[in-house]
């Protein structure tokens, strides 16, 4: 069978699968990004441009970066749980088709949130955002790589260990991460394990696309990234294939 | 067409699940894996369809070696796992239509069988229903039907009957021949012991891992005995009679007692219960050859062991108050 036939098939099955609860999802994808873009600078009593575009600017990638590493290990966690993960296994289905077919989907969840808060930036701080058409493989890079990283997080570890690292992790990405602000506000031990993990790069890859003229964009993030996208997904390709 | 050979597998900190099983099934046969929970059946068949990997020994499908290339194993094997297969979300017929062309088959044949199982189930009324209002008879014959829309050259099927209603458990069975008359092998996991003496061309019963018989309902019966059972309905009140000689196993269940005896005391023992219902003692009695079921219990306390010793002294419905009245 032809490999773009499975992966409309399986497409088609999870969305059926999950209809229900898609446009609550994509919902509270975007009120996240609302949150980010609204509810943020109000922690400051007065606020310069430049904060607000890092804002405007970071909120995207955040909404992709917590989709990817809280959504997905919870999802698929509870797909393994109930039993439906080893059923698609049993199927003539590639790994990888499986692997990008959900991808699509979750893709889908995320996008609308994503577009809506870059409207949202737009309009409540009247900024002029400079679109690149490296927006495309940005959001691919940043997608492919969180997602795979929360599939194979969800497959190699329990559901309540997988659920608890994922709460984890969406502190670390909201708090001690440069997506919000310069990696110079950290401190230097933190700012240089940032300087290898990929969330920073995930950051400017996407602020770089969006505000180019405030960010300019350079290779590094974009190589960098595309290390940890094939890293990730080979790990992930591994867990998918292992047998047990 | 399916051939296993000194298949074993060890769980990771866990017990020895199957240890050297060997069997093989032909195309147009029903193979029954019979066994007592925790056997090791579920595991032999995740072997088969792929999903776990043997520590040692071989499968073969076509003489296809599947071990070294799961993926010839799912294409060639279908499979209703043991456990639902959730389809909150779909219906009945959306999850089967999307497995049979998930599986490969023409969207057309897909849903021309499709619609042909859920009429030959008698689950139509269900077909446009979402999953999570099913009960769990239909989610397994949804499941059963997910198995058969597009089968492999294997179809595994893991405790199809759970759940579902005597009516259309026959005409699951029927749907189960159908299969194999269609050319594929299937393997029919259950622990349901009478069912599987009507419905399987050949069985192997597994017992910790490993395979302790093979062969067909026929053969697996000359094997052990050529007893016959008399079933005594006592009536109510009635303490059980004293056992004549010729008795070689009794058990008690409620007012129900089973006797074993050897083929050659027929009509002793037929007088003997006419008898007793002469005398008021019993309500009826049927004399039959021993079942499968029978032989089951006769060869695990054959060889020995826990199981055996609680199976010998349970009786066909496997009601806790079973009581040995012979001994007594």
């Amino acid at each position: 069978m032809s490999v773009l036939r499975s992966y409309v098939l399986l497409i088609a099955w999870q969305t059926l699968r999950n209809k229900t609860f898609l446009p609550l999802m994509i919902v509270v994808q975007a009120l996240f990004a609302f949150g980010i873009v609204v509810g943020y600078p109000l922690l400051f009593p007065s606020i310069d441009p430049f904060t607000i575009l890092f804002l405007a600017t970071g909120a995207p990638a955040i909404t992709l970066i917590t989709m990817g590493l809280v959504a997905v290990p919870q999802i698929v966690s509870q797909a393994k749980t109930e039993g439906s993960l080893d059923y698609m296994r049993t199927l003539p289905i590639p790994r990888l088709v499986y692997l990008l077919a959900d991808m699509t989907v979750w893709l889908g969840i995320v996008l609308p949130g994503v577009v809506f808060a870059i409207l949202i930036a737009a309009w409540r701080f009247g900024l002029h955002l400079e679109l690149s058409p490296l927006i495309v493989p940005a959001i691919l890079l940043v997608v492919l790589t969180t997602t795979s990283t929360g599939y194979a997080l969800a497959s190699v570890l329990p559901q309540t260990l997988a659920n608890l690292i994922s709460q984890v992790l969406v502190v670390f990405v909201l708090m001690f991460s440069p997506l919000n602000f310069p990696p110079d506000r950290l401190p230097g031990w933190l700012a240089s394990i940032h300087a290898v993990l990929p969330i920073q790069a995930m950051g400017e890859v996407i602020r770089g696309t969006l505000a180019g003229n405030v960010f300019p964009l350079t290779v590094a993030p974009f190589a960098l990234l595309a290390v940890w996208c094939a890293a990730t997904f080979t790990v992930t390709g591994i867990v998918l294939t292992r047998r047990g | 067409m399916l051939a296993v050979t000194g298949l074993t597998k060890t769980y990771r900190r866990g017990p020895r699940a199957n240890d050297g099983v060997t069997l093989s099934a032909a195309a147009g046969q029903v193979y029954g894996v019979l066994g007592h929970n925790g056997a090791g059946k579920t595991t032999l068949v995740h072997q088969i369809v792929g999903l776990l990997k043997p520590d040692a020994g071989t499968i073969t499908i076509d003489g296809h070696d599947v071990v070294a290339d799961p993926s010839y194993a799912r294409r060639a094997c279908s499979i209703e796992p043991q456990a639902q297969v959730p389809i909150t979300g779909m219906t009945p017929r959306q999850a089967i239509g999307l497995v049979g062309r998930l599986r490969g088959g023409r969207a057309a044949d897909v849903q021309r069988r499709t619609a042909d199982l859920i009429a030959a189930l008698d689950i139509e009324e269900w077909a446009n229903v979402d999953g999570a209002r099913l009960s769990g008879g239909v989610k397994r014959l949804v499941s059963f039907s997910m198995a058969a829309v597009a089968p492999g050259r294997v179809v595994v099927l893991d405790e199809p009957t759970n759940d579902v209603d005597p009516v259309r458990r026959r005409l699951l069975w029927t749907q189960v021949r159908a299969l194999a008359d269609l050319g594929a092998a299937v393997i029919l996991v259950t622990h349901n012991v009478v069912e599987a003496e009507r419905s399987v061309d050949r069985l192997g019963i597994l017992d910790h891992g490993r395979v302790i018989v093979e062969g067909s309902p026929a053969e697996l019966k000359e094997s052990v005995s050529s007893d016959l059972r008399l079933e005594l309905v006592l009536e109510p009140g009635m303490e059980p009679p004293p056992m004549p000689e010729f008795v070689t196993r009794s058990v008690q269940v409620g007012h129900r007692v089973v006797v074993t005896l050897p083929l050659a005391e027929t009509s002793e023992a037929a007088t003997w219960a006419q008898g007793l219902q002469r005398d008021g003692r019993l309500e009826e009695f049927s004399l039959a050859p021993a079942t499968l079921e029978d032989v089951y219990v006769e060869i695990l306390a054959r060889i020995g062991g826990d199981h055996a010793a609680v199976l010998a002294a349970t009786p066909l419905d496997m009601l806790p108050e079973a009581v040995d009245v012979r001994a007594s």
